[in-house]
């Protein structure tokens, strides 16, 4: 109960001097006319006719007073309106639903729509009745329970207190199936028997408190759970976004890199806006869009001379939300695998690794067998050169500090174990999902003799022949070893002869390509990835560097123990911007990635008056559920009462005197 | 000398001359024969030396040798004495309640208890009776009696001088008047009722002296019809209660009903008693009051 006085001092003072004039008025009393009769007998017994019971009489007499000053005290507390904040029955359940993702942070309404959430929500909080149970939960593309459920106002009013903007997009779909969880009873079903309900029904209401820039969520079976549901946020909201960013090679002119953006305009805007396109801070070109609501437009930017480097376009000006103005890109750091070939001569081995896309990733060295016996070798073994060593028919003396592929020989080391030379092997089935096998056909290539392999437990087999295993993969320690379990060409024979015809297929580069892709970890793409903000992306990384530092947009380092994986996932995408990998201790970049926004649901900052979840649709809650709830009405209408009841009774009283 | 004459002034307005004709011829009856004190011209239980004849009786010696039927004597050779009726003069008290409440009404009940009191009085003195009148304030002193018509005059002062005064209750004043009247006869109480100790002791009191009652219960306009409105303090003129009445027809109706269970309740108390209980009104003219009212109600005739 708050209390929002309507009157002056001065008309406090005018106020309350009026029941005590009632009060003075009510001793001075009435001025009758005197009579003079010839007796009062029969009057007397008239009046006292109906005074029955003298102690209504005692009370009666003080009546009027009384109704008067209480009609006078009810209009001095209409005038002291009092009222709460809204109205909710006792014992019930609350989820407290609060979105903060992106389109939160947008300001058109008196801090940020967020903080408009956080008010409504405390004020709720604050009407919560004795008995009533509440939970917070704040959501974004996930959702985060920042409060159990409990009595306790306060420790909600915390919880309220402590959510904190992002830049994520919106998912609501994981905090409603939370909600949905506490409320409705779980399902358990015995073999052919109906369902079984398990727990009790546990209705409750959620109070979503967001803007409703979220897709439709047609599954969630909300079932006991109520959706009340009040957007935040002004409905003409003028906001421009850059909705996506992108750099590539020119196709005709390899040299070029092009940079594309596309940008909206939401709400009423309709005016033309400077779009600055950065490299590491440094402005390098600017280009006027002329921008018209509800539409999108285009804007390229060819570049020269650009290597690597962070690239950032910029709408300039301010709108109301800060966060899709801003978008990057990041042109990878050059890096190629170093890969070492040892082989007795293998034109077709050769030939595959020197295609331009090959190229592009791995520097390719080819030694003969004897190179393995030289200085040079150790030495570059010990410095770490080598990304990747492939090994066609022979073997050295150990298994080098590098990820390997063998074909047609036992590596050495217990690990790996080949079967007797048996022919001709069909292929039965290859593992289409893995990073070296992707888009290979391998049903019609022809074996004519191989060694099915028995590879270490740890293996994956990737090419599973009628007599085992012919291809397969195993790490070791940091490092992955694959294994060709039958040689290409044959150098036993002589002249060397042609073992399979999978050198003549479209499928032997390709293997080789992703191969070099896989175990050497060498960069293709040019332009590195984006992922939206809170999205975990995984990074595939040279097993040479365990540790490894990534450098968030706002200076922090992360330091990321990679372990024995071959590529590492981070998770810590909240912020937008570029974020540079670095192994530890060096200072070029090994990778970038970028985080962007690019969502038109949140960029659009128009809040949804209605929403779809499961089967239903939630309509806005009724405003004035939410506004204050004023006692002045009721209050007049008692003083009114009052005045009528007063009425009754001042008739009363002179009907029987 | 015209009795008419003897009535100037002041009295003129107690008894108007032309109502004086209508009285003469008139009588006051009463439903008791009493024993009085002179002869007059009333038949009285005793016998004695009037012309009416009443009944025989044997003669016992010393008797009036004048009263023997002689007649009788001759034909049956024995005395028999020959009783006659007496006639006797009627004892006729007059009660007048000058209470301070008898002011009120136009013209005051007072002033109508005044002009029937005369009225009465002058038929009995026409008849000879004994006529006694007092106020209330009056019944601790012995009063003068009248007799003839000759006494009209005196009758009258005596009536005129009786004003509104501050009385004793009911029952005391009755009882001064028992005291100092210790005879029977015709009781005329002109009184309106108005004592809060109540006029039923008063009642007994008279009845237990065997008088012959009547109650002439005399009530104004303003009191069987208040004609007052709005928020009024009401004082008792007689002990100053007051009471703060606003008038609406409910109170009003409820007064209507008080009164007419007052009314009600002497009439019953009356009745029972074998009180002649006669309410009147006080702007009730007198003549008509006598000679219609009264007449009815078997006082005069």
């Amino acid at each position: 109960m708050t209390w929002l006085s309507a009157l002056a001092p001065w008309q406090w003072a005018v106020m309350a001097a009026v029941p005590l004039a009632i009060f003075l008025l009510y001793f001075l009393k009435l001025k009758r006319q005197p009579l003079e009769v010839p007796s009062t007998l029969l009057w007397r017994q008239a009046v006292e006719d109906m005074r029955v019971n003298s102690l209504w009489q005692k009370l009666r007499r003080n009546l009027l007073l009384l109704l008067q000053l209480l009609f006078v005290a009810a209009l001095m507390l209409a005038a002291l309106r009092p009222g709460w904040s809204g109205s909710m029955g006792s014992g019930k359940r609350y989820i407290f639903l609060i979105d903060h993702s992106a389109s939160m942070s947008a300001t058109d309404v008196a801090g940020s729509r967020l903080e408009e959430a956080k008010r409504l929500a405390i004020q709720r909080i604050d009407s919560l009745q004795r008995g009533d149970v509440a939970m917070v939960v704040a959501f974004s593309d996930r959702a985060d329970v920042k409060q159990g459920f409990t009595q306790d106002t306060r420790r909600l009013r915390s919880a309220v207190e402590s959510i904190q903007p992002t830049q994520r997009t919106t998912q609501v779909s994981e905090a409603l199936r939370a909600a949905s969880g506490l409320a409705n009873p779980g399902r358990v079903s015995f073999g052919g028997v109906n369902d079984v309900q398990v727990a009790e029904a546990m209705p409750a209401t959620v109070i979503l408190l967001s803007d409703g820039a979220f897709p439709a969520v047609p599954d969630v079976p909300l079932d006991y759970l109520t959706v009340d549901y009040t957007p935040v946020g002004r409905d003409e909201v003028a906001n421009a976004a850059i909705l996506s960013f992108s750099i590539d090679r020119n196709p005709e002119h390899p040299e070029e890199i092009e940079a594309y953006a596309r940008l909206g305009a939401f709400g009423p805007m309709a005016d033309s806006r400077t779009i600055s396109l950065y490299r590491n801070d440094q402005l390098l070109d600017a280009a006027t869009v002329t921008l018209s609501p509800e539409e999108e437009s285009g804007v390229r930017f060819g570049l020269d001379d650009v290597e690597e480097g962070i690239l950032k376009l910029q709408i300039d000006g301010e709108d109301a939300l800060a966060a899709d103005n801003t978008a990057y890109a990041a042109l990878r750091p050059v890096r190629r695998t170093n890969l070492l070939l040892v082989s007795r001569g293998n034109n077709a081995l050769e030939t595959a690794l020197a295609t331009d896309s090959v190229a592009k990733l791995a520097q390719v060295r080819v030694e003969s067998p004897n190179f393995l016996d030289g200085e040079e070798y150790r030495a570059l073994l010990e410095a770490g050169e080598f990304d990747l060593a492939i090994f066609d028919q022979c073997v050295p003396k150990e298994v080098p500090p590098c990820n390997t592929l063998w074909f047609g020989i036992q590596p050495p080391g217990d690990g790996w174990k080949l079967q007797e030379p048996q022919g001709p092997l069909l292929v039965l089935d290859w593992d289409r999902e893995h990073p070296m096998m992707q888009y290979l056909e391998l049903g019609s290539i022809r074996i004519v003799e191989g060694q099915p392999l028995v590879p270490p437990e740890s293996a994956t087999t990737l090419l599973q022949s009628d007599l085992g295993p012919l291809i397969a993969v195993a790490p070791r320690g940091p490092f992955q070893d694959a294994v060709v379990g039958f040689p290409l060409i044959d150098h036993r024979q002589s002249p060397p002869t042609v073992n399979t015809d999978w050198l003549i297929k479209r499928s032997f580069p390709l293997f080789l390509f992703s191969s070099v892709e896989f175990l050497g970890g060498g960069v293709s793409l040019s332009h590195a990835r984006s992922v939206p903000p809170g999205e975990s992306i995984a990074l595939t990384m040279n097993r040479k560097y365990p540790k490894l530092e990534i450098v968030a947009p706002d200076g922090k380092r992360i330091l990321q123990d990679r372990g024995d994986q071959q590529s590492i996932v981070f998770s810590q995408t909240e912020r937008i911007g570029p974020y540079e990998v670095f192994a530890e201790g060096q200072t070029q970049p090994l990778e970038r990635f970028t985080v962007n926004l690019f969502s038109q649901k949140e960029s659009s900052l128009k809040p949804q008056r209605e929403l779809s979840l499961g089967e239903e649709t939630i309509p806005e809650a009724v405003s004035t559920l939410w506004g204050r709830r004023e006692l002045w009405r009721p209050l007049l209408l008692l003083a009114l009462a009052l005045l009528a009841l007063e009425w009754f009774v001042f008739n009363r009283r002179i009907w029987v005197g | 000398m015209g009795d008419s004459e003897l009535v100037e002034g002041r009295f003129q307005q107690l008894l108007p001359a032309e109502l004086m004709g209508k009285l003469e011829r008139m009588e006051l009856v009463s439903r008791k024969i009493f024993r009085g004190r002179m002869k007059g011209e009333r038949r009285s239980p005793r016998k004695g030396q009037s012309v009416e004849f009443a009944d025989f009786r044997n003669y016992t010696p010393g008797d009036d040798l004048r009263f023997i039927d002689w007649n009788l004597y001759a034909r049956l050779d024995r005395l028999y004495l020959k009783l006659f009726l007496e006639e006797e003069d009627l004892h006729f008290f007059g009660l007048i309640d000058n209470s301070l409440s008898m002011s009120f009404g136009q013209p005051s009940k007072l002033e109508a208890a005044k002009r029937l009191m005369a009225a009465l009085g002058y038929i009995g003195l026409c008849r000879g009776d004994r006529i006694v009148v007092q106020g209330h304030s009056q019944a601790s002193r012995p009063a003068k009696a009248h007799r003839s018509r000759a006494s009209l005059p005196q009758l009258l002062d005596q009536i005129d001088r009786i004003q509104p005064e501050a009385t004793p209750s009911f029952r005391e004043a009755v009882q001064s008047f028992c005291i100092r009247n210790p005879g029977r006869g015709i009781v005329v109480w002109v009184t309106d009722l108005m004592d809060k100790s109540g006029y039923e002791s008063a009642m007994r009191l008279l009845m237990a002296r065997r008088m012959d009652l009547y109650v002439i219960h005399l009530l104004s306009p303003e009191e069987l019809q208040p004609q007052a409105t709005g928020d009024l303090r009401l004082t008792d003129c007689e002990d100053g209660d007051q009471r703060e009445v606003s008038i609406t027809p409910g109170l009003l109706a409820r007064y209507q009903e008080r009164l007419g269970a007052f009314l009600e309740g002497a009439k019953n108390f009356c009745q029972r008693r074998t009180i002649s209980y006669l309410p009147a009104r006080s702007d009730l003219a007198v003549d008509r009051l006598v000679n219609d009212y009264l007449r009815q109600r078997g006082l005069v005739r």
